[in-house]
C-alpha cells in the first residue's frame, strides 16, 4: 500500500550564513495508512518543524514531501490551503477552537470551508461529536468546556472530513492525566475502528507508551524508527 | 461570495463583541466623530441660512435689477424706468416669487442736534411687507401705509444718534434730478429695530413721495426680486437678464460677496472638518483593529492551517470592521439627530447680537439638516472606515498557518 506521507531528504534551514541553523537534516520518512505514529525527541529536535512540513504549513529548504500522492513542492498558497482543508486534520496543543463558535460550529466550520451544505454538515458534525463522546455538548462554547473536552472537539474537527492523516502537536500537553488518558484512548479507538492515520509530535510518555510506531528525533535527524 | 458572506457575517458579529471594552472605545470614536461632522454640518447650514435671512431678507433679497452704471454711481442720474414689456412679463410669469420697486439715493438726515449721512429709500409698503423683514421689525410707531405715505421710518440706532424720537420731525436732503439740493421735512412715524448697519444708514418713505422729493416722474433705482426656490437662482437671474439685456441684473451672490463666499465654501468647510475628524477616527480604528488582529494572530494561523484561504480571512476581518463601524455610524446618526432635535428652538446668541451682525448672521442660529447630507456623510465615514480597516485585515490575512503550531506553554 502506498504511504500517506513520504518525505525524501527533507531539510529545513532557518537563517543564513554563520547564523544558519538546520532544524531538519535530510529526513526520509514514510507514514503508512493506518499508522499511529509518534514523533518523539527533546525540544529543538525538529518534531514541530517536521510536522509543519508534512502539514503543508511550511516549505522545506531542500527535499520533497508528498501527502496522499500529491507533491507539495510546487503548490501555491491557495493550493496548500486546499490540500490542508481536504487531506489533513490538525490537533494543536493550545488554542484549538475558535472561541466565539460552539462545539458543533467549530466542527461545521471546516465542512463549510469545503462547501458542504448546511444540513449535511450539521449531521456530520453531530456524528463526529458522538464519535468523540461529546453528544449533547454541541451548543457549548469552548470557554464552557474543560481542556479535555476542547481537545476532543478538536479531534472531532480534525476527523470530520475524513482526512488522509491527522497531525497532532503535543495534544496532551495542557491536559491532566485523566483527560490525557481519555484523549489517547479516543485517538487509538479512531485509529483502530476507522483506520485513521495519526502522526503525533510529543514527548509525553503517556502517549509514547501507547504509540504503535515511535520515531525518535534528535538534532533534526531521525535517530530511530520502531514499531511496537 | 454571498455564501461566504452569509457564513462569515454571524461569526464576524460575534467577534466584534469578543472584547467589549475595545468595541466600546471604537464605537465612541466613530459615533462621536460622525456626530461632530453631522452636527457641524447642521450648524453650518443653520449659520448660512441665518446669514441669508439676516442679510438678504432685509434689503438685498435674491436679486436686483438696476440701470447700467448705478452700482458704480448710485445717484438719480443712473435711475431706470419701471419694468415694462418683456421684463414685466418675466417678473410676473412665475419664475419670480415676488418683486418690488425702490428708489434709493444718498443723502443726509438732520435733527436739531446732528446731521448724518444716510441712504434715502422710497418703497412700496405693500410689496415690502411681502419680501422684506423690516416692516415686521417696527419697535415703535407704524410702518408706511402706502406709496404716497409722507412719513419717515428711521432705524433705532439712528434715532439714538440723531437724538430724535417718534413724532418729531427730521430734515432729509438729497440731490434732485435737476441737480439742485432737495430738502424736505418729514414726521418720524416709525422706528425699526434691525441690523445696526441697516438702522444707521437706511431711512424709508413712500415710493411716490420719494420720487416727488427727488423731482422724478416714475423713475426708480432698482427692482428687487425674491425667488420661490434658491436652487433656481442662476436660471431665474438668467431669465431676467434675457428679458432685460439693457439693464444690470445681479443675483445676491454678486451683490453680497462675503455671504456668497460663505455659502460657496460651506461644502469645503464641512469636508475639511470631515477630513480632520476622519484622520483622528482612522488612527483610533486602525489602532484598535490592529490590536485585535495582533491578539488573534494564533487564531488566524489556526484558521489558515485548517484551510481558510487568505482572501477569506481578509473578508472575515473586513466584515467585522464594517459591522463595528456600521454600529458606530448608526449611533452617531442617532446622537446627531437627537442633538439637532433638542436645539430645534435655535441657539440663542442674542448676548452676542452685535458681533453676530458683523459676520452677517442672525442672533439666533437655527440648526438645520438635510437628510441626504446625513446619509452622504455617514456613508462616507462608513466606507472610509472600512477602507482604513483593510490594513489590519490584510495583516490578519497574512498570518502564517504556522502560528497555530506556536506553543503558549
Amino acid at each position: 500500500m502506498d504511504p500517506i506521507v513520504t518525505c525524501r531528504g527533507v531539510t529545513k534551514t532557518f537563517g543564513s550564513g554563520e547564523l544558519a541553523v538546520n532544524a531538519l537534516s535530510h529526513v526520509d520518512l514514510d507514514i503508512a495508512p493506518g499508522d499511529f505514529a509518534t514523533l518523539a525527541g527533546p525540544s529543538g529536535s525538529g518534531k514541530t518543524t517536521l510536522l509543519n512540513m508534512v502539514g503543508a504549513l511550511d516549505h522545506p529548504s531542500a527535499g520533497s514531501v508528498t501527502v496522499d500522492g500529491q507533491s507539495l513542492g510546487n503548490l501555491k498558497q491557495a493550493q496548500l490551503s486546499d490540500l490542508r482543508l481536504r487531506k489533513i486534520g490538525f490537533v494543536f496543543q493550545s488554542y484549538n477552537l475558535v472561541p466565539v463558535m460552539s462545539a458543533c460550529e467549530n466542527i461545521e466550520f471546516v465542512l463549510e470551508l469545503q462547501g458542504i451544505g448546511k444540513a449535511d454538515r450539521r449531521a456530520k458534525s453531530l456524528e463526529a461529536l458522538r464519535d468523540v463522546g461529546l453528544e449533547g455538548l454541541e451548543h457549548r462554547r469552548p470557554a464552557a468546556m474543560s481542556g479535555g473536552q476542547q481537545q476532543r472537539v478538536a479531534v472531532a474537527r480534525a476527523l470530520v472530513s475524513r482526512p488522509a492523516i491527522v497531525l497532532a502537536d503535543e495534544p496532551t500537553a495542557n491536559l491532566d492525566s485523566t483527560s490525557a488518558g481519555e484523549l489517547i484512548d479516543l485517538m487509538l479507538k479512531l485509529n483502530d475502528e476507522h483506520g485513521t492515520t495519526f502522526l503525533i509530535g510529543t514527548h509525553d510518555p503517556r502517549v509514547l507508551d501507547r504509540s504503535k510506531r515511535q520515531i525518535n528525533m534528535l538534532d533534526g535527524e531521525i535517530e530511530s524508527d520502531a514499531r511496537h | 461570495m454571498m455564501s461566504a458572506f452569509g457564513t462569515l457575517a454571524p461569526l464576524s458579529w460575534r467577534n466584534v463583541w469578543r472584547n467589549p471594552r475595545r468595541t466600546v472605545i471604537t464605537l465612541i470614536v466613530v459615533s462621536v466623530g460622525l456626530w461632530s461632522v453631522l452636527f457641524f454640518n447642521a450648524l453650518l447650514i443653520g449659520w448660512v441660512q441665518s446669514s441669508k435671512d439676516a442679510a438678504l431678507k432685509l434689503l438685498t433679497q435674491d436679486g436686483q435689477i438696476h440701470a447700467v452704471g448705478y452700482m458704480d454711481d448710485p445717484s438719480v442720474e443712473t435711475f431706470m424706468k419701471p419694468p415694462s414689456g418683456a421684463l414685466l412679463e418675466a417678473l410676473n410669469d412665475g419664475v419670480i416669487e415676488d418683486w418690488s420697486m425702490r428708489v434709493s439715493a444718498p443723502g443726509v438726515v438732520q435733527s436739531e442736534y446732528k446731521t448724518l449721512p444716510i441712504t434715502f429709500m422710497g418703497v412700496d409698503p405693500e410689496a415690502e411687507s411681502r419680501i422684506s423683514t423690516i416692516p415686521g421689525d417696527m419697535e415703535q410707531g407704524r410702518y408706511l401705509q402706502s406709496v404716497e405715505d409722507d412719513g419717515i421710518i428711521l432705524g433705532k440706532h439712528l434715532v439714538e444718534r440723531l437724538k430724535t424720537d417718534l413724532g418729531r420731525r427730521v430734515i432729509v436732503m438729497s440731490q434732485s434730478v435737476d441737480g439742485t439740493l432737495s430738502e424736505w421735512s418729514y414726521d418720524v412715524v416709525g422706528i425699526y429695530d434691525s441690523d445696526q448697519g441697516i438702522e444707521d444708514f437706511y431711512i424709508f418713505t413712500g415710493l411716490k413721495t420719494s420720487q416727488e422729493f427727488l423731482g422724478l416722474e416714475d423713475e426708480i433705482a432698482q427692482v428687487v426680486v425674491t425667488l420661490p426656490d434658491e436652487a433656481d437662482l442662476v436660471s431665474s437671474i438668467q431669465t431676467l437678464k434675457d428679458a432685460a439685456p439693457e439693464l444690470d441684473v445681479r443675483s445676491w451672490k454678486e451683490l453680497n460677496l462675503f455671504l456668497a463666499m460663505t455659502d460657496d465654501f460651506m461644502g469645503v468647510y464641512i469636508f475639511v472638518w470631515l477630513g480632520i475628524v476622519f484622520s483622528m477616527m482612522a488612527i483610533g480604528i486602525v489602532n484598535t483593529q490592529l490590536m485585535a488582529v495582533f491578539e488573534r494572530t494564533q487564531e488566524f494561523g489556526l484558521l489558515r492551517a485548517l484551510g481558510m484561504k487568505p482572501g477569506r480571512v481578509l473578508l472575515m476581518v473586513s466584515i467585522e470592521s464594517a459591522l463595528l463601524i456600521g454600529v458606530g455610524v448608526l449611533l452617531g446618526i442617532v446622537l446627531a439627530i437627537f442633538s439637532i432635535w433638542s436645539l430645534q428652538g435655535g441657539i440663542d446668541l442674542t448676548a452676542y447680537a452685535r458681533a453676530m451682525e458683523m459676520v452677517q448672521a442672525g442672533s439666533i442660529i437655527y440648526v438645520d439638516y438635510h437628510p441626504d447630507g446625513i446619509v452622504r456623510y455617514s456613508f462616507i465615514i462608513w466606507i472610509l472606515g472600512i477602507l482604513v480597516a483593510l490594513w489590519p485585515a490584510r495583516r490578519a490575512s497574512k498570518c502564517s498557518p504556522q502560528e497555530a503550531m506556536r506553543r503558549d506553554t
